[in-house]
């Protein structure tokens, strides 16, 4: 056990851990920013822009607001961030060298929702009006989202005859069934809100919050928040094409399956005005609720009398 | 120069504060995010709260209601930061010099908390969106 | 009414006036003394349903007088009540805002300028000076001239303290969200406080002065062929109404007509920065609903607006081309084609974008509904603009009592009933197109001529000027007393009337909801606050941490009256 501790320290810190997600994530960061430039008219940002950020935001002073929890305003960011590591490299090493255990879809489950915790426990302890809008509003997204993504999940284990081994779920692709496809556009809506972005950007909605969730943090720890969040876009759109596209089995493939799904993400977000929270919350519980009550049906008919396009 | 520098430069957040401005300096400030002048090309965004940024751009000469709001946002911005002054009222009141209720302008509020503060000017009523980038680089690149 | 039946009207009133004067057409100024005032504002606003304008308060050496301005829509003309107040040692006089909720903010403004006391006003705090202006100086009152004559401005204090007089005031005991001063949703400052019940807006209080640069006083230091440039900077984005409605005024009072040419040049001038901030809004609507796509569209269309104005007048805004007599510039006939072509685009853009919000399921969703501003409230809060023909109420400057060009060119007045953020949207959208269609007439009909004359003398007398500005009716009253400077310039921007409807709009919204109903009256804090100075002490707006202290000390106090344990927003 002990002489396999350094390999598992380069694959959490370099390969395909932290060195490699972070590389990754803001280069997508700069494609989401850039994008969006180009969908508004724009040239957009240069290619090392998001770099350049981190590392201002590295160099500045850290400013803690009077009454707040410093202990947990602190240790948010670092929970967030340690959270998306853990999860990323597990998603890069079963999608390179189908490196599993049986249940860790569900353990999956568990590190997405811990940056959303992670989110709401440091607004919170920044002692903040806006940032307390901020929280409610991240609260009740959550509580809005992970139902429809946990039943997304649920039919595709159904239609992997209950498998709960995303190596071996990844070797399907199950987005070529009624069900599947059905699961996959509310999966995708979900890392939507997750990602925060528009129109699920409700807890972080600038013009109506001041920066909400974020808006007492600064300096380096506002810094280890975006990387967590660029982080964020390397992990959930690779756990979607684990789940639903079939996984990394050629890597071109996969890189393209990728892109695809960070493609369709930043479509959805440059051509949608914001939702209201009451608005997203019914979206997500009773539209997606809806369809997915649907697809589980639909998966456990096809299941039983076989039929796969179902 | 060092590497915070370096990175402030490439990419500078900007907090805007209106202090008692007629708007054309605000509304020119906008258009800069906008295709035309477009000015995240340079790495430059508009943040929403004073905490993330690194630039304050300040329009308008300063009430007296305005004042002490002006520099509690300073206090709160971290430092190394700039000070921006934009247009005629920011550098030095412009048309309302004689006004009662006009206590600036920008730069003698902000001296008043911080001596050592980095302070820019842009002058024009209101100076066109390239004024204001070429002052924002020239001032960028003096640091 | 007609001006006929108005006049017969007015003769109710002869017991409680002392005279009657109607120095030109369409203008009448009733004088009575401050006891009376009340009885007959009653009878103009609720029996003659005339809407309200403005009041003007003026230091008249012997005695103060109340101007307040009535409009006559029907028959575009003013009446005009004038109250005198004879005591100056304690002026005093009745408020109106109790029947007429648009009066409050003009009585406090009064109030804090001129310190006439406003008998049974429901809410006497500050209003447009800034919290630590000291308590008993008004600056408009004539012996405050010699001190700000010799340098005294307020001071401010680097630490500000807790109490102030302007502070609030909703009797809270809900939290608070303070949208402002400095707030990414408006590009201006101004405060609001925002009483909340989970996402539900309960209450909410405005705090403005942010802005106020006392420019109502500047004015009366300056010659009158200098004023325009100053009215010009009340809003860079009202910068060719402003100067016009005073303009108009001096013209009036001084009896002359400005050459045709001039008229249509201000017309094209007007309808240009019509168009520019209506396409303006419209993107910051969208931006404010976090659709950025579409507020970088319209202001990539605007500049074509931008251009063209800057190419007419030297500048993108601030365009100082209006004089009193005419205009400083003529626009050359080689532009002409220019202008058409690129007004042509414009208007192609501005359909594309009506199909587009007119297609769009989600932004009806997000729109409609929201924000409303019923007919009843509307005429209450005497709004003007947009604001007041997206609820219903037809009027409009241009047409009721017609200015410039105007009524020599075919265009309409845009109305919808619903009074909702919606029905704002396609009302300003509507009019981008009205108003491409005034410039296409303007340049093709433009005379030849001078553009402008020689003004010699401006008579002693007083006068109005009204304009409508893209966010609705600006007033300007302008008294002279035969000399070079006006002695009182009274200017009153639509957002003035329009800001207050929020209390009729926002309560009972949802939190999301309020941002983009305060936007939808496209309010201009910088127009609005014009005049105001300061007192007292005051607080720390953007400060979260003394908001949220503050409202932590609300909710202990509450809890201990209550005898409850306070939730802690930790535990949230």
């Amino acid at each position: 056990m002990m002489e396999r501790i350094p390999q598992y320290l380069f694959w959490i810190l370099i390969f395909p851990g932290f060195v490699f997600t972070v590389l990754i994530g803001l280069v997508a960061s700069w494609v989401v920013r850039k994008v969006s430039a180009l969908v508004q008219w724009r040239v957009g940002p240069r290619l090392y822009q998001p770099f350049v950020d981190i590392l201002k935001l590295l160099g500045k002073e850290t400013l803690v607001p009077r009454g707040s929890q410093k202990a947990l305003f602190f240790a948010a960011p670092l929970i967030a961030m340690t959270a998306v590591l853990l999860l990323s490299t597990m998603l890069w090493r079963i999608a390179f060298d189908r490196i599993d255990f049986i249940g860790d879809i569900i353990v999956a489950i568990y590190l997405m929702v811990l940056p959303s915790l992670a989110l709401i426990l440091g607004s919170s302890a920044s002692a903040s009006p806006h940032a307390a809008v901020g929280t409610s509003r991240e609260m009740k997204l959550v509580l809005a989202y992970e139902l429809p993504l946990a039943l997304a999940l649920v039919v595709i284990v159904i239609k992997n005859g209950g498998q709960l081994n995303l190596a071996q779920i990844a070797q399907n692709n199950v987005v070529f069934s009624i069900s599947g496809l059905l699961a996959f556009l509310v999966a995708l809506l979900c890392v939507q809100a997750k990602l925060g972005f528009v129109p699920f950007d409700i807890a972080e909605a600038e013009t109506e919050l001041a920066g909400g969730v974020l808006i007492e943090y600064s300096g380096a720890l506002l810094a280890i928040w975006k990387l967590a969040q660029a982080m964020m876009l390397v992990a959930l759109p690779l756990f979607l094409v684990l789940a639903f596209l079939g996984g990394f089995t050629v890597l071109w493939a996969g890189i393209a399956k990728y892109v695809l799904i960070l493609v369709l993400l930043i479509l959805i977000k440059n051509t949608n005005p914001r939702m209201r929270i009451d608005q997203a919350m019914k979206f997500f519980w009773v539209y997606c609720g809806f369809a997915l009550i649907l697809a589980v049906v639909l998966a456990g008919l096809g299941n039983y009398y076989g039929i796969g396009w179902l | 120069m060092s590497w915070k520098i370096w990175a402030l430069k490439k990419s500078p957040w900007v907090f805007h504060v209106n202090t008692g401005a007629c708007n054309n300096c605000d509304i020119e400030i906008v258009a800069l995010l906008t295709p035309k002048f477009d000015v995240e090309r340079f790495g430059i965004k508009l943040v929403g709260s004073p905490r993330h940024a690194d630039a304050l751009l300040v329009t308008g000469g300063v009430t007296a209601q305005a004042a002490p709001r002006l520099r509690e946002v300073y206090r709160q911005m971290p430092k190394p930061c700039v000070v921006f002054c934009i247009g005629a009222c920011a550098c030095d009141k412009g048309i309302f010099a004689n006004s009662y209720h006009m206590v600036g302008p920008v730069d003698k509020i902000i001296r008043e908390i911080d001596p050592n503060a980095i302070i820019a000017y842009v002058p024009g009523c209101p100076p066109k969106p390239e004024a204001i980038i070429s002052g924002v680089v020239k001032a960028l690149s003096a640091l | 009414m007609n001006q006929k039946e108005l006049k017969k009207r007015l003769t109710e009133l002869e017991d409680k006036l002392i005279g009657i004067e109607e120095p030109r057409e369409n203008c009448i100024y009733l004088n009575c003394e401050s006891q009376n005032s009340f009885a007959v504002n009653k009878f103009l606003f609720e029996e003659l349903r005339l809407r309200f304008v403005i009041a003007t308060g003026i230091d008249a050496e012997d005695c103060f007088e109340v101007i307040y301005h009535y409009a006559n829509d029907r028959a575009g003309s003013m009446v005009n009540l004038k109250a005198f107040i004879r005591n100056r040692k304690k002026p005093a006089i009745d408020s109106i805002a109790t029947f007429l909720p648009a009066a409050e903010w003009i009585e406090r403004e009064i109030h804090d300028i001129l310190g006439i006391d406003f008998n049974n006003h429901p809410d006497m705090r500050r209003l447009i000076l800034a919290d630590d202006w000291p308590e008993g100086v008004y600056p408009l009152r004539k012996d405050m001239d010699s001190k700000i004559a010799q340098g005294w401005t307020c001071k401010t204090s680097i630490r500000p303290s807790k109490k102030s007089p302007a502070r609030r005031t909703i009797p809270m005991k809900k939290p608070i969200l303070a949208v402002g001063p400095f707030h990414p949703l408006q590009e201006e400052m101004e405060f609001f406080q925002l009483a909340t019940d989970g996402e539900i807006v309960t209450d909410i209080d405005m705090r403005i002065s942010y802005n106020h640069r006392g420019i109502e006083k500047i004015s009366e230091s300056l010659q009158f062929d200098q004023v325009p440039f100053l009215v010009s900077r009340i809003c860079g984005i009202c910068s060719a109404s402003h100067p016009l409605a005073y303009v108009q005024a001096v013209e009036e009072l001084a009896g002359i007509e400005p050459p045709v040419r001039a008229l249509y040049v201000r017309t094209i001038i007007n309808e240009l920065e019509r168009i520019h901030s209506h396409v303006l809004w419209f993107g910051l609507a969208g931006h404010f609903i976090g659709y950025d796509t579409v507020f970088m569209w319209a202001w990539k269309y605007r500049e074509t607006v931008l251009d063209l104005l800057e190419e007419i007048t030297g500048n993108r805004n601030n365009y100082g081309n209006v004089t009193v007599g005419g205009c400083r510039e003529d626009i050359p006939d080689e532009l002409k084609p220019r202008i058409i072509k690129d007004i042509n685009f414009v208007e192609k853009k501005t359909n594309m974008l009506i199909k587009a919000v007119d297609d769009d399921p989600i932004l009806h969703a997000r729109l409609k509904g929201v924000g409303v501003l019923s007919y009843e409230d509307a005429v209450k809060f005497a709004v003007t603009g947009p604001t007041a023909r997206a609820s219903g109420i037809d009027i409009d400057v241009r047409r009721d009592e017609s200015y410039a060009a105007y009524d020599q060119l075919d265009w309409d007045v845009i109305t919808r009933p619903e009074g909702d953020v919606f029905a704002k949207v396609v009302v300003r959208l509507l009019e981008v197109v009205e108003s491409c269609k005034i410039i296409k007439q303007a340049v093709q009909k433009i005379p030849d001529g001078p553009v402008a004359m020689k003004v010699k003398q401006i008579p002693p007398g007083e006068a109005i000027g009204r304009v409508e500005a893209p966010r609705g009716e600006t007033f300007h009253y302008v008294r002279s007393d035969g000399g070079n400077r006006p002695v009182r310039h009274k200017v009153r921007a639509p957002s003035y009337v329009n800001v207050p409807s929020f209390k009729a709009s926002c309560i009972g919204e949802h939190i999301a909801d309020v941002t983009i109903t305060l936007a939808a009256v496209d309010p201009c804090y910088s127009c609005t606050e014009r005049l105001a100075v300061v007192d007292g002490e005051n607080k720390v707006m953007h400060d979260y941490e003394s908001l949220l202290r503050m409202s932590r000390e609300k909710m202990d106090r509450i809890s201990k009256d209550l005898g409850v344990e306070k939730l802690k927003l930790e535990d949230l």
